[in-house]
């Protein structure tokens, strides 16, 4: 199942890193969602999967998924977040005021 | 006593969030901000004084032991380096009246300010890896916020680029964490340094370590990485410009050589090597950068480069010279570098432009900061008795006793090209003819005297430098043993 | 002693005070009286016979830098004429200088460059040493522009940095291995262990480096071309830096480690062809040049080239004839620099086609030009010191096979070719020499220059005078000298079984006699059939000069360099990505395959039974579908909303995997994230249908996308295979309830024990949200500051 999901995460990241390289700015920023969705998949895998209950502790269970990487995750979606907001409302301004989504165009040279 | 390890970022961050609340009175921020910088460089001070008599502090976060807690480690190297960063934060947020326009020190720009810090101090005092990820992004979200900060054009297209890479690097970063957790079980450094020295150097830590390195390497500006920051770092006000130039990349060569020296030390002949021809790479193509340029800004944000390219060969040296030399001249680089970027931020706003081959004469109406300006060159092509001069030395006399010919000869070589860039920007810009300029004479008086303090330190660091470098050299020592960090965080045994 | 070398730093600190005086009492004054105080010190040392003396002051201790200054008779001699040319200097100067320039700036760098020159003669520690020598190259810099308006000037000024830096960072090389291998950073204890520095594998290179550092400094050909454009300074600076001083630190340096180097054939080798190359090259490229600053600086790279063939010959008879030329080189050449300036100051002009007949106008001038520069040429007469040394430098080179064995048969057929070198040499000497005293004096007077030249006041002439009269009294008594002066300074780099040298104007027909009259009469001839044989000078050096070189590098390090990096710094986020990703992804594949660890052995491999997988495999394949989708759809509503299924598909995946915390928060950002999209997007213009994309782009960017998905899957697979150690979590598990006090050991794991990056994660929440404030509410006008 590991592999799947190892498999899963690497698939992810490479449709990420594609819309990455495109020049369109929407293009971009979708793929830096797809790029934390990855990264959080390979966190929670990098755990044990499935090994043990949820990590709340119950009377009688003996074994848990490893509670680690899940707060890891935790921490790591709420940066994502702000991260991806903030990018987003860059864009808009971005777009806004340089008049295109184009990457390639938005070059500049050493005296602006 | 150990709760003194939480000040180096609790002041920062309360000041930051205070600073939030006062932004509409501007005057009574401004003072504050001074306040706050001038606290924090003389708790640090007095930090820095303890830990170098008593010893390191440890503070473990929340009272939990390590590994399981987050563990803040006040070693001499750590706590040098946020001395080094909260004497840059006083001479910026001195500078900043006379750069920044009072609308935008009323949209949080202070708040920002201290946050960078508080974000820049944690990566230093942090000792887990994954604490490193977060203050990181504290770091980099205050940067955004302030790389973007007054909206402009140029500022919007670059930032976009800036965030982008760092989204990349940060997203690389948090999964080379996963992927070491699941090899080595933990995420705090002194248990991962144990732990990969028990192993039996498998080849997976050393590539989960590449993975890292490029990580610290893309926010360090190594090459082939560096592309994104020459621009992005001078489309913000030049007070925005110092406090990246000189803390932002800084941070990222910091995690090198804490992560490189104490965990990653493994198979040497493979990590010593690419460091030391990812720094020639990075000295030859950062000074490339800095020739081609004929803006002043530019100029000087290309010399962060070349820079950071002697840091890494250190690194990859891995001798005591070596790393003395590195963390020497990432201490003099901090400040030269911060020093730099307000004086061209003065030269940009004296002359109206920052396009060199359009000014000239300056030296007539502006002495002071043409002279500054030239010492500055000399710093930084390490011209002894100048502080560059000391890192240097120590660089050179590790390569040659690693036998690394080859180094040196391009280490000696980028610091002739270094000169040539920036004296051939001092001539264009302070000499030759050109009519002197009287306007704004006294918005460069004004903003002389924080990039004054810098200088002193600067010179201090070379005249005086008997002060600080057997500190420095004791730190390269503690490096090489990492076992002395790593008894000091696990108290020896669990 | 301490107080002699540090006072030109402490009055260059007074100067800017006393530089307001200026108009009360000549700033020159003050630095005339500093150097001619130095020069009395050195000199009651130097009659006390005590020559040995230290100064020690521990300054960088960890780096091995101290200021240790120590006189043995080499560092006098050097320490006098630095001192004592520095007077006279300082003093010419009070007249060359007019009251509306910027004296302050002037003295303070003349006075740092002087305690520069004294540091670099008496330090004892290598890196002083090279401290005081980088000091020499700044000051340099900053006298040579001192005229700053002038772009010949200032470009001058960076060619010299330039090339002195080259070798001062080539010096600093060599002086780090020095220190290396004898571990001492002591020139005197360097010089104890000669053994080892020759044996040592390093040697080779400390040779070079050395070398290329005196080359440079003492423009050496090929780095000579910096000295003919530092004529562009102050008449002063050029007679006391680029003839006098500075220029001989290069010689000095290789004196200092000559008791090393004289053991090495290698050294000899090289250090006497490229003095030989130097002598013959600069004397006949002197005859070439127009300005009579020119010609002058062009004898001064011939002259040292000269005395650096000495050096390299090693012998007790050349190195005593070095000694002997440097002191009478700065007689002679120091008078004619002054001499110049004079000339140029009363006719206005440097340029020898415009002088002539200025005997009759300016006799004291004259007299001085005759006697200076027949004393350059060697002219055989009994009262120009310059004859006596070239005799000398002959009949080293003459006696250089019969004084020394050699034991490789280049270096022994190189000596036995040296005589005639030598004489080669000196020919175009002897030729400039003439051109430059009967071009200027004799002949007819322009009617421009006619009206006005006169010999200056007393004051301008007394430097040149007393100067001219050094190379007589020279003449006259050089065995005074000899005893006092040039012994010493040869014992201190020959050792003392030196034995006594006493000059003599007559020695009988030796063959040095001989050889200097096949100079004069050559000379002669070659002087007045010139006109015949100046078309030489298109040919060589036409197109091969150095200047052609130095400026096409300039060039290139300017525009070159902006090709290259435009290039690389394109400003397009795509390539800069594309580069990152591709270097990152194989760097790591190398690294991963190329250590043996992609290795699997612990993983579970056993197959998936189906009806129990089947959830994860059908939300996996959504994920991937969807992942698909939302990067080829066309239309942005489309693509945002199936990315959100991708996010969904996650949570959906954190509830199989028993990540319920997860699953909620993944769920609801998810949710926040896909409105705050279409929020934004609603304003961002549609997807374009990326026709104008090449193909090969595209395939480019899906190998890129392919291998990192691709490295960091095999990565990921790799590290979670090799689990060498158990993880810390247990203890979460174990202590969550007992210490933590809570249920939920993710949640007790995030506000407890790791609450500080929980804090700071709503930190960096906090700052974005200001941030995004910010960014809508504040708007700046563009090119405002």
């Amino acid at each position: 199942m590991e592999i799947i999901m190892i498999v899963l995460a690497g698939i992810l990241f490479g449709f990420a890193v594609y819309n990455i390289l495109q020049k369109q700015l929407l293009r971009i920023i979708i793929g830096t969602a797809l790029l934390s969705h990855a990264a959080h998949l390979f966190i929670l895998t990098m755990g044990k999967l499935k090994r043990g209950s949820s990590p709340v502790l119950t009377e009688g269970t003996e074994s848990y998924s490893d509670p680690l990487p899940q707060a890891l995750i935790l921490t790591s979606i709420v940066i994502s977040f702000g991260v991806t907001s903030l990018l987003l409302v860059l864009a808009y301004r971005a777009v806004k005021t340089n008049g295109t989504d184009n990457m390639e165009e938005l070059r500049g040279n050493d005296h602006d | 006593m150990t709760n003194f390890a939480i000040l180096p970022i609790l002041i920062p961050f309360i000041a930051g969030i205070l600073l939030a609340f006062t932004h509409n009175r501007i005057l009574l921020t401004r003072r504050l901000a001074m306040l706050f910088a001038i606290v924090h460089l003389m708790t640090m001070g007095f930090l820095l004084y303890k830990v170098l008599v008593d010893g390191s502090i440890v503070l473990e976060a929340g009272d939990w032991s390590a590994p399981y807690g987050i563990i803040l480690v006040l070693d001499p190297l750590s706590t040098l380096l946020v001395l080094t960063s909260s004497i840059i934060l006083l001479a910026v947020v001195w500078y900043a009246p006379a750069s920044v326009s009072e609308e935008q020190e009323g949209f949080y720009f202070y708040t920002f300010v201290f946050l960078l810090v508080t974000g820049v101090s944690g990566a230093f005092i942090t000792g887990d890896l994954f604490n490193l990820f977060v203050f990181f992004e504290v770091l980099l979200m205050a940067s955004y916020a302030l790389i973007t900060h007054g909206g402009k054009k140029v500022q919007l297209r670059e930032s976009i680029k800036y965030v982008l890479i760092n989204l990349f690097s940060s997203m690389l970063f948090v999964t080379a964490v996963s992927y070491i957790y699941a090899v080595l079980g933990t995420v705090n450094m002194a248990q991962l340094a144990e732990r990969a020295a028990a192993s039996d150097q498998p080849g997976i830590i050393t590539t989960v370590a590449i993975l890292l390195f490029f990580v610290f390497a893309t926010k360090g500006a190594a090459f082939p990485l560096y592309y994104w920051m020459p621009h992005s770092y001078i489309v913000p006000n030049p007070v925005v410009s110092a406090l990246f130039g000189a803390l932002l990349t800084k941070v990222g060569v910091y995690s090198l050589i804490r992560t490189f020296t104490l965990i990653f030390h493994q198979q040497p002949e493979i990590m010593d090597q690419l460091f030391i021809w990812v720094g020639n790479l990075t000295m030859l193509f950062g000074v490339i950068g800095a020739l081609a340029s004929r803006n002043i800004k530019l100029i000087v944000a290309y010399n962060i480069i070349p820079a950071i390219g002697f840091m890494l060969v250190g690194i990859g040296i891995f001798n005591h010279d070596g790393l003395s030399g590195s963390i020497y001249y990432l201490l003099q680089d901090m400040i030269v570098k911060a020093a730099l970027f307000l004086l061209a931020g003065t030269i940009a706003a004296v002359a109206g432009t920052s396009d060199i081959n359009k000014m000239g004469g300056m030296i007539r109406s502006h002495p002071v900061l043409g002279w500054m300006f030239f010492i500055a060159g000399l710093v930084l092509a390490g011209v002894p008795p100048f502080s560059g001069f000391i890192g240097k030395l120590l660089l050179v006399r590790g390569a040659f006793e690693k036998g690394e010919t080859t180094t040196v000869i391009i280490m000696l070589l980028t610091s002739l090209l270094i000169l040539l860039s920036i004296v051939r920007a001092f001539i264009r810009i302070f000499w030759g003819e050109g009519e002197a300029i009287k306007q704004q004479t006294r918005h460069s008086a004004r903003s002389l005297l924080p990039a004054g303090l810098l200088m002193l330190f600067t010179v201090f660091l070379g005249i005086g430098a008997e002060a600080i470098l057997p500190t420095v050299q004791q730190i390269s020592d503690y490096l090489l043993n990492p076992q002395e960090y790593i008894d000091l965080v696990l108290k020896g045994g669990r | 002693m301490i107080v002699a070398i540090l006072m030109p730093f402490l009055i260059a600190m007074c100067i800017p005070f006393i530089a307001k005086f200026k108009y009360r009492i000549h700033t020159g004054y003050a630095v005339f009286a500093t150097s001619l105080s130095i020069f009395l010190y050195f000199l009651v040392l130097l009659i006390s016979g005590e020559t040995e003396t230290l100064y020690r002051y521990s300054w960088i201790p960890s780096l091995g830098l101290d200021l240790t200054f120590y006189t043995d008779g080499l560092a006098l001699f050097f320490a006098l004429l630095i001192s004592g040319i520095g007077a006279l200097v300082a003093f010419y100067s009070i007249f060359y200088l007019n009251l509306e320039e910027r004296l302050g700036s002037f003295y303070v760098y003349l006075l740092l460059f002087m305690g520069a020159m004294l540091g670099i003669v008496t330090s004892d520690n290598i890196y002083a040493l090279y401290t005081f020598w980088e000091l020499t190259s700044v000051s340099s810099f900053l006298l040579i522009s001192f005229w700053f308006t002038r772009k010949a000037s200032t470009d001058g000024a960076l060619k010299s940095m330039l090339i002195t830096f080259l070798g001062g960072f080539s010096l600093l090389g060599g002086l780090v291995l020095l220190h290396l291998v004898t571990g001492s950073t002591s020139i005197r204890e360097i010089l104890t262990q000669g053994d080892l520095i020759l044996a040592s594998d390093w040697f080779p290179l400390i040779v070079v480096l050395l070398l290329l550092a005196a080359c440079t400094k003492s423009a050496q050909f090929p780095f000579h071309i910096w000295l003919p454009d530092a004529m562009e300074a102050p008449t002063p600076v050029s007679a006391y830096l680029h003839s006098a001083t500075m220029v001989k630190a290069g010689l000095f340096l290789l004196l200092r480690f000559t008791p090393v180097f004289k053991e090495s054939e290698a050294f000899f080798i090289a250090v006497s062809i490229i003095g030989l190359v130097t002598l013959f090259w600069g004397s006949y490229m002197a005859v070439r040049q127009t300005d009579l600053k020119g010609i002058l600086a062009y004898s001064t790279i011939s002259q040292l080239g000269m005395i650096m063939a000495m050096i390299g010959y090693g012998t007790e008879a050349a190195i005593f004839a070095a000694m002997f030329h440097i002191l009478n080189h700065a007689t002679f050449k120091g008078s004619l620099f002054m001499a110049v300036g004079i000339i140029d100051h009363e006719t206005g002009t440097r340029n020898i086609r415009k002088l002539g007949g200025l005997w009759k106008l300016m006799p004291v001038t004259g007299i001085i030009s005759i006697l200076a520069s027949f004393s350059m040429a060697g002219v055989p007469l009994p009262i120009l010191n310059g004859f006596y040394s070239k005799e000398e430098f002959f009949s080293s080179s003459w006696d250089l096979s019969a004084d020394r064995a050699f034991g490789s048969d280049f270096a022994a057929l190189l000596a036995n070719i040296v005589p005639y070198a030598a004489v080669a040499g000196s020919i175009f000497t002897f030729v400039y020499s003439m051109y430059f005293y009967f071009r200027t004096f004799t002949g007819k007077a322009e009617k421009t220059t006619a009206e006005k030249a006169h010999d200056p006041k007393f004051g301008m002439l007394a430097a040149p005078v007393l100067l001219v009269s050094g190379v007589l009294l020279i003449s006259i008594f050089p065995n005074w000298f000899s005893r006092h002066l040039l012994q010493p300074a040869a014992n201190a780099v020959y050792g003392d079984a030196m034995k006594e040298h006493s000059i003599h104007f007559w020695h009988g027909f030796v063959p040095a006699l001989i050889m200097s009259l096949i100079v004069v009469v050559l000379g002669v001839l070659f002087y007045i059939t010139r006109k015949y044989w100046m078309g030489l000078y298109n040919v060589l050096p036409g197109k091969l000069s150095g200047n052609i070189v130095y400026a096409s590098l300039l060039s290139a390090s300017e525009n070159q360099t902006k090709r290259l990096n435009d290039r690389i710094v394109s400003g397009s986020i795509r390539q800069y990505n594309a580069i990152i990703i591709s270097v990152i992804s194989i760097v790591t594949l190398l690294i991963l395959f190329g250590t043996n660890s992609f290795d699997l052995r612990n993983i579970d491999t056993s197959p998936v039974s189906l009806p129990q997988s089947l959830p994860e495999l059908a939300v996996a394949l959504i994920m991937i579908a969807a992942a698909f989708g939302s990067t080829v759809s066309q239309k942005k509503l489309t693509a945002v909303i199936i990315l959100g299924v991708v996010g969904y598909g996650l949570s959906i995946l954190f509830v199989l995997f028993r990540a319920p915390d997860l699953a909620l928060t993944q769920l609801s950002i998810e949710t926040i994230t896909v409105v705050l999209f279409l929020l934004c997007f609603r304003h961002l213009p549609e997807i374009k249908r990326e026709r104008k994309e090449k193909l090969s782009k595209k395939i480019t960017n899906i190998i890129i996308a392919s291998l990192c998905g691709l490295m960091m899957m095999l990565v990921g697979l790799a590290a979670y295979s090799q689990r060498l150690f158990p993880s810390i979590s247990d203890y979460f598990v174990k202590y969550s309830y007992k210490l933590g006090g809570g249920d939920n050991i993710v949640n007790v794991i995030l506000v407890d024990f790791r609450g500080l990056d929980t804090l700071f994660e709503i930190t960096v929440l906090a700052i974005a949200a200001l941030g995004i404030y910010s960014l809508i509410k504040l708007r700046q006008k563009e090119g405002d500051r």
